[in-house]
């Protein structure tokens, strides 16, 4: 079964900074379950962090209980592990990251659980570490590592967070809340259509961010894809944000992003939900189309479809 | 009689109240009634859910004859005579009407009284008045045009209506400050349909309603429209649940409108084809304010409501206008009071300083101007010929260097209120520290809180730099990512004036970064130096030390905001048991628990509200609260996963007069 899920939190506003979702919510982007592979719950649930509890860890080989893997983006089961050393690592202070919950074939419907997304919030005084290897059922509640942020934290308000008002755009996508009273069943979202190309003669008017996500790292990004007039730019820019802080022994070069010969490969979520290849497209189509980013590791991504199979192969052990 | 004589005067606290309200000990008065007139303690919140619980044990209100106020008043007859009505303090004595009134005195006519109250302004001053004995509670209410409710569930619409039958205006406040930070779950109430409804006819005249926090709907909003026929000024303050369809409906109705003010909201925003609603032929709005909403408006609209508007004297627009519109708009309304502007910059660059230059020229008025989205050094000379009059520069959404800042503040010389990003970092706010000597108030937002591998920002110097400068600084909100004792015990001393002090360390439980203290000292110098402290807000490695020193010191503390702090329910214990003039605390993520929750079993009721979140707190204690404490609602939100359901993970506790919450989500549960 193919299960598209995504994750809700009490907020409801998506909003921009650095990350993906804003201090008090989860990431709340849906991860489409892979359309082709209807002979597993690979479903994929993101939750936030928020519990006080130990953190459950991907582990291939347990079957019961369920497993969560950390990190974001589609291969999160394949990097589990790896994927949480880099966080612990990366993880001092503390910073907003969603987590990944893989349901193996479980009867039991953890997917739906969102225990640890509720708003209400603990965290972990900085300094505590919290032990890691343990494996434990989704229903505990997670806990994040040293002096994680949480739900609301910073308390800043929603008229400044930035930028400022880039980040009351969600897309549809991105928005499970139902509203009941809404008789009009309308989304709370700003409408697509006003990020039409009528405008992009002028590009000041029209600002559009998209979160980019990479793999291994925790905390997304959000991009103004009109301030970039082409894909060098772009490549450019996500270049600056993601790999200039690194003591790059990769050195990676902007342009091998784009091209499939370094080591990440720039892809993107389009509207129907399909991951693409950034680059295939004519820029002005690739703006109308793309609704998120993402880069994956290359050895991640020979192709796409086989991936998931892959991932999949991993957990049906 | 002797209307006109001359009175010796000792003025004892009046407040605010109006001059009409002066003592009187002159020795030429009749000596006061053997037995003063006195006020019933107060118990019952129903007469001033928006003021004081307590007795105004500091008030006196003497009204002399009527003949200094209103001196054209015709209605004066031999009645007045040399009759004082004085009321002695208020603390111990209680009402008795009829002996004292009416027998010893005789009354004014409760026209004249109703007049004189009608020139009190504020609500807390209302409510002492309307505290004194029944004939002023009556004239009282009678002649009040203005309610605030904190809390909208404190009280139910229809007993507001009931109690005061002429309201033209209503400042409604619903969801807990918290819900703000997504604290709260969805669908958690706050409507004001039900407010609109009873209204609707108890005062068809309503003319004005600011809601901060409230669920308010398209047809909330169009039931308002048109409904109330006179009605001028609608404020929505982080309310949500609207669309702009919304404010179609009340840019097509509302006939008189005069103030138009959305701000941070989460609004559905359907297009900006709002605004062409508004008719031709209205020509009376002074305010308007859409800088929140994303998508774009009619320009040629837009233009033409702003010439016709001439006592438009606040505009602020939204990201979409550009430097030349906002150029023609203020041709057309040079007398605007308050800006904000759209993008401050332009992709075609043509000259823009000289084009631009003159724009504000001819705004003589200005007093505040925000906006400035995108502005960039290129730009913002454009706005230097109007900056020496401004008072308030809300630079929040521009991402300024220090450089940047410092050139444009050189220019500020009367600034009295600062908004800044901390992309100025410390260096920028040293240019605050020399160029505004009068300012009041700062507020340093962080540009990317969430992103915890910046290590830029505002630093504890930058702080201190601008407390050299700015002594008389009251009102500081400050994002930063390290702090010491020692910081902030020189920014007291140089600043003691200080009334609201918040201070957000980002990351949660960090100490001082120099000694790896905790920051009790820091907290604990600020609340013994600053005795004005109205609202604090805390934040770092704190113990159990820091809530002894609130509670020892910050005696005028009203507002107080704790999260990740404190080492056993002791901490929260000081703080109510010391701060008497506590109305509002907001806790989470602190080990406080049962007991602490208890401790203030007898202060609730004197307070608007208190929220817990993830502390220790089970839901028998709050069975015993509710239980203990009938006049208030102990609510308690669920999770979604229910967890253990013997914790209470988040609390709300409020006073209240109209009793459990009727419109409760299934999550919510009243104890």
């Amino acid at each position: 079964m193919d299960v598209t899920l995504g994750l809700l939190n009490g907020g409801d506003d998506e909003d921009g900074g650095g990350v993906p979702s804003d201090g008090s919510t989860t990431n709340r982007s849906i991860l489409t379950g892979s359309k082709e592979d209807n002979n597993n719950n690979n479903m994929v649930v993101m939750s936030s962090e928020v519990t006080s509890s130990s953190y459950p860890v991907v582990g291939d080989e347990s079957l019961d209980g369920l497993e969560l893997g950390l990190g974001l983006g589609i291969g999160g089961g394949g990097g589990g592990g790896g994927l949480k050393s880099k966080m612990v690592a990366s993880g001092g202070g503390w910073n907003q990251y969603a987590r990944i919950l893989t349901a193996k074939d479980f009867p039991t419907s953890l997917v739906s659980k969102q225990n640890s997304c509720s708003s209400s919030s603990s965290v972990n005084i900085p300094n505590n570490s919290s032990s890691s290897g343990t494996k434990r059922t989704a229903t505990d509640s997670v806990s994040p590592p040293n002096g994680t942020s949480v739900v609301g934290w910073p308390p800043v308000s929603k008229a400044h967070r930035m930028p400022s008002l880039a980040s009351q755009v969600k897309s549809p996508t991105e928005n499970f809340v139902s509203k009941p009273e809404q008789n009009k069943s309308k989304n709370r979202t700003v409408g697509i259509k006003d990020y039409s190309d009528e405008r992009n003669g002028i590009s000041n008017k029209k600002y559009r961010s998209v979160k980019v996500n990479m793999d291994g790292t925790l905390i997304g990004r959000k991009v103004d894809l009109n301030a970039h007039t082409s894909y060098e730019m772009l490549a450019q820019t996500l270049h600056e944000m993601f790999f200039s802080r690194w003591s790059s022994t990769e050195a990676v070069k902007p342009s091998r992003l784009l091209d499939g010969t370094s080591e990440f490969v720039l892809t993107y979520e389009d509207k129907d939900g399909d991951c693409m290849l950034v680059g295939d497209v004519p820029w002005e189509m690739f703006l109308s189309s793309v609704k998120r980013l993402r880069i994956i590791k290359n050895s991640d991504s020979i192709e796409l479809a086989p991936r998931f199979e892959e991932n999949n192969q991993r957990h049906r052990d | 009689m002797n209307p006109h004589r001359k009175r010796a005067k000792t003025v004892d606290r009046v407040d605010s109240a109006d001059s009409a309200l002066v003592s009187s000990e002159s020795t030429q008065m009749r000596p006061f009634p053997s037995k003063p007139l006195s006020v019933d303690r107060v118990k019952s919140v129903e007469s001033s859910e928006s003021g004081r619980m307590r007795p105004f044990k500091d008030k006196i209100l003497f009204v002399d004859r009527v003949d200094s106020v209103e001196s054209s008043e015709s209605s004066r007859t031999s009645q007045f005579s040399d009759k004082i009505s004085g009321f002695d303090r208020a603390d111990s004595v209680e009402a008795r009407v009829d002996s004292a009134g009416s027998t010893r005195m005789s009354r004014f006519p409760d026209e004249v009284l109703e007049r004189v109250l009608a020139l009190v302004d504020s609500h807390k001053d209302r409510s002492a008045v309307s505290l004194v004995c029944k004939e002023w509670y009556n004239a009282e209410r009678w002649s009040r045009r203005h309610v605030f409710i904190g809390n909208c569930y404190s009280v139910s619409p229809e007993i507001v209506a009931a109690r005061f039958p002429r309201i033209r205006s209503v400042t409604l406040k619903g969801k807990p400050r918290f819900s703000d930070f997504n604290l709260v779950p969805e669908d958690w109430g706050a409507d004001v349909q039900p407010w609109l409804s009873v209204f609707s006819t108890a005062y068809p005249f309503l003319e004005e309603l600011r809601l901060k926090r409230m669920a308010v709907t398209d047809e909330s909003l169009e039931f308002l429209a048109k409904k109330f026929h006179g009605f001028k000024a609608l404020s929505l303050l982080s309310c949500d649940g609207f669309s702009t369809d919304g404010l179609k409906a009340i840019a097509t109705h509302c006939k008189n409108l005069t103030e138009l003010d959305i701000q941070e909201n989460g609004i559905d925003d359907l297009g900006g084809h709002w605004l062409s609603c508004f008719p031709d032929s209205l020509t009376s709005l002074e305010i308007l304010n859409f800088a929140s909403l994303n998508s774009e408006v009619s320009f040629d609209a837009l233009e033409k409501l702003v010439s016709r508007c001439k006592s438009l004297r606040v505009l602020k627009v939204n990201r979409n206008i550009s430097l030349d519109q906002l150029q023609k708009l203020l041709s057309h309304c040079p007398q605007l009071m308050e800006l904000g502007t759209g993008t401050f910059m332009q992709e075609l660059i043509s000259g823009p300083v000289t084009e631009f230059k003159n724009m504000f020229s001819n705004c003589r008025n200005l007093i505040t101007l925000s906006g400035l989205w995108d502005a960039t050094p290129l730009y913002l000379p454009v706005i230097y010929p109007a900056c020496a009059r401004l008072t308030f520069l809300n630079l929040s959404y521009a991402t300024l260097r220090s450089d940047e800042l410092s050139n444009l503040l050189s220019h500020c010389k009367s600034l009295r209120r600062l908004w800044l990003l901390d992309t100025v970092g410390d260096k920028g706010l040293e240019a605050v520290g020399s160029c505004c000597p009068l300012l009041e108030e700062l507020r340093v937002f962080p540009a990317d809180p969430f992103d915890q591998e910046i290590l830029l920002g505002v630093t504890e110097s930058g702080f201190v730099s601008v407390s050299r400068g700015c002594p008389k600084l009251r009102y500081v909100l400050y994002f930063c990512r390290q702090m010491t004792n020692a910081a902030v015990a020189t920014i007291a001393q140089n600043c003691p004036d200080f009334t609201h002090f918040r201070l957000c360390i980002m990351n949660p439980g960090q100490p001082d970064y120099l000694t790896k203290e905790p920051m009790d000292e820091a907290f604990g110098a600020i609340v013994k130096t600053c005795t004005k402290l109205q609202r604090l807000a805390i934040s770092g490695l704190l113990t159990d030390r820091t809530f002894e020193y609130i509670g020892k010191y910050a005696k005028n503390l009203e507002t107080l905001s704790v999260a990740f702090a404190g080492s056993s329910d002791l901490g929260m214990e000081y703080v109510l048991q010391g701060c008497q003039k506590l109305r509002k605390l907001e806790i989470r993520d602190c080990p406080f628990g049962n007991a602490a929750l208890l401790s203030g079993l007898t202060k609730y009721e004197s307070m608007r509200s208190l929220w817990m979140s993830a502390c220790n707190v089970t839901m028998n204690a709050c069975r015993v609260l509710a239980k203990e404490r009938p006049r208030l609602n102990v609510e308690v939100m669920r999770d979604e996963e229910g967890g253990d359901d013997s914790q209470a993970n988040k609390v709300y506790v409020y006073r209240t007069v109209a009793g459990p919450r009727k419109d409760a989500p299934p999550f919510v549960l009243t104890l």
